[in-house]
């Protein structure tokens, strides 16, 4: 056990001051001259000069100590603040990261609407190839109408042209029956005819003609 | 007919080259996926091998050039491997007219056993169709499939029996895509034409024939169509035509999007479109029509790429694109290539 802590006072005393320059050789030092000066057989001025010397290598060894001990609590300090850094740090990854994760489903999202608009606008361009559905409409309309009107039309004519055909049709009858009747010689009754003035006359009215001359 | 050729050659070069050194310089990454952890991608190649790679190790602060490598290189099989997929548990893989799953805890720990291999009915027995696309319709808990006999075979997961056929394409099938809120597959092919099927009817809904579109065609380059995405209501497609965006509801192209070279793989990612094809860069597009960023990567033509939004860890959220290099590049910021696999 006490190898133990042999050790651990040696590695210690090797790690602040190995080299055997500084505080190490300062206390060494102080401690000689101090027993040096126990035993000391001078004058007392001497000896009043070494105690003067060795008050001001105690001097300087307490200096130092405090001067350790002050870097001790910086450096305490300084991990603190690093601590608090570090902690901050963390979070600020935390945070980036979620922040990552939300950009990228918003990523997503905006992909899909911009596809959406994309398919949208590729239809809208093939159907503005085709033309309106008002104005076929009404085209639509205007036609109809003047199919009606045509129609109409037509059916005026064909009723005059019906009229037309049966006045024409009543005339050439009369006007062959005409013909027919001026040309047969027995025109009202079947008696002998008699040519009087250019003219063939039956017997009955060449007889009620000329009654009262005989 | 570009894949056909390719596949042609690469089946023919396979055994000159697949032993060579200078193997890597014709190596195409075709197809790619990530594991249902996040942490593992599955790139297959033209020679018909599938790596395996450890993203979790390529990422991490302490990755060396070894990480950057596959844990686990094995041939899958003989022809192109056009197309991966993962499931829950298993990564289906497509190659030489047939599929095969793996676990993927096995594959993690390095078992290249496969757990399953299946061959859709074929009509003729002469020529066997390569497989160029999958897709998984969840509702139905079944596998379809798209290839070079011009059908859409729908195979259903837990039994492994081939349900129906959706016949309609004239010519073969490069892309499918699922909506799984309508029930309906949409096919892009060959001919040109994009078909709408309903899953339960398995009718041809609707037909879009992209190049007869004037905005959208491009008769310099074909007809065909090789991309094919959809999010509700918007489908992306491109190909021989423009890359375009077109509003499912009322069947109408909305947005061109100026882009020289043809597309060959293009998805929706948040508010933009991104893009790979025939070009050494990924274009970030906008869905109004512009190109917003192109962002210059290694291979010189891009085949594939994917998206690993698998997993909740930030760090393995990368976009990877593979194309007719060695090299895959992994992206984790969406503007500039972090650093290439190599298989």
């Amino acid at each position: 056990m006490g190898a133990v802590t042999d050790d651990e006072v040696i590695r210690k005393r090797l790690l602040i001051d190995g080299d055997g320059a500084g505080d190490d050789r300062r206390i060494n030092v102080l401690l000689k001259s101090f027993t040096k000066w126990c035993n000391s057989t001078g004058s007392p001025e001497e000896g009043f000069t070494q105690y003067q010397r060795m008050l001001g290598t105690l001097a300087q060894c307490e200096f130092s100590m405090g001067k350790t001990l002050l870097v001790y609590d910086m450096n305490l300090r300084e991990m603190e603040n690093y601590e608090k850094i570090y902690t901050d740090i963390e979070q600020n990854i935390t945070s980036a990261h979620d922040k990552i994760s939300e950009c990228k489903k918003e990523i997503q999202r905006a992909k899909r609407i911009r596809k959406n608009r994309q398919e949208y606008d590729a239809l809208a361009k093939v159907i503005q190839q085709h033309p309106d559905r008002h104005e076929t409409l009404k085209q639509l309309e205007a036609l109809d109408k003047e199919l009606q009107q045509l129609s109409h039309i037509k059916e005026n004519v064909e009723d005059k042209l019906e009229l037309r055909k049966k006045q024409f049709h009543v005339l050439l009858s009369t006007i062959q029956e005409l013909q027919q009747t001026l040309e047969s010689k027995y025109d009202c009754c079947r008696c002998a005819l008699l040519w009087q003035d250019g003219l063939w006359v039956c017997w009955t009215m060449w007889r009620s003609l000329y009654k009262g001359w005989v | 007919l570009q894949r056909k050729l390719r596949s042609i050659w690469s089946i023919s070069l396979l055994i000159l080259l697949s032993r060579y050194k200078d193997r890597h310089l014709h190596m195409s990454v075709f197809s790619q996926s990530f594991s249902p952890c996040g942490r593992f991608l599955a790139a297959g190649n033209n020679y018909g091998e599938i790596a395996v790679f450890s993203l979790s190790s390529a990422l991490s602060p302490d990755a060396t050039d070894l990480s950057q490598t596959p844990i686990l290189t094995f041939t899958a099989h003989e022809g192109p491997v056009f197309s991966l997929f993962s499931t829950d548990s298993h990564l289906l893989s497509a190659g030489n007219g047939e599929i095969s799953a793996w676990s993927w805890a096995e594959l993690i720990k390095r078992n290249t056993k496969a757990a399953w291999t299946r061959r859709p009915n074929y009509k003729s027995s002469l020529e066997i169709p390569e497989i160029n696309a999958m897709t998984v319709n969840p509702t139905e808990n079944s596998l379809v499939i798209g290839g070079g006999d011009n059908n859409i075979h729908i195979m259903d997961l837990e039994s492994g029996v081939f349900k129906s056929v959706l016949q309609g394409h004239t010519d073969y099938i490069h892309c499918l895509s699922v909506r799984e809120r309508e029930g309906e597959i949409l096919s892009g092919g060959e001919d040109g034409a994009v078909r709408i099927w309903d899953h339960r009817t398995g009718q041809s809904v609707h037909c879009i024939e992209v190049y007869k579109y004037e905005e959208c065609a491009r008769p310099q380059y074909g007809k065909w169509i090789s991309c094919l995405t959809t999010e509700s209501d918007w489908m992306l497609c491109g190909g021989g035509p423009s890359l375009s965006l077109w509003h499912l509801r009322s069947m109408s192209p909305t947005s061109i999007f100026p882009l020289s070279g043809c597309q060959r793989q293009a998805n929706f990612y948040q508010d933009m479109i991104l893009s790979v094809g025939e070009g050494q860069c990924v274009s970030h597009c906008l869905l109004g029509g512009e190109v917003k960023a192109q962002i210059p990567c290694t291979p010189h033509s891009l085949n594939t790429l994917a998206l690993n939004l698998n997993s909740t860890d930030n760090r393995v959220r990368v976009l990877t694109v593979g194309g007719s290099s060695h090299q895959i590049d992994v992206f984790t910021n969406l503007s500039y290539r972090t650093f290439s696999l190599s298989f």
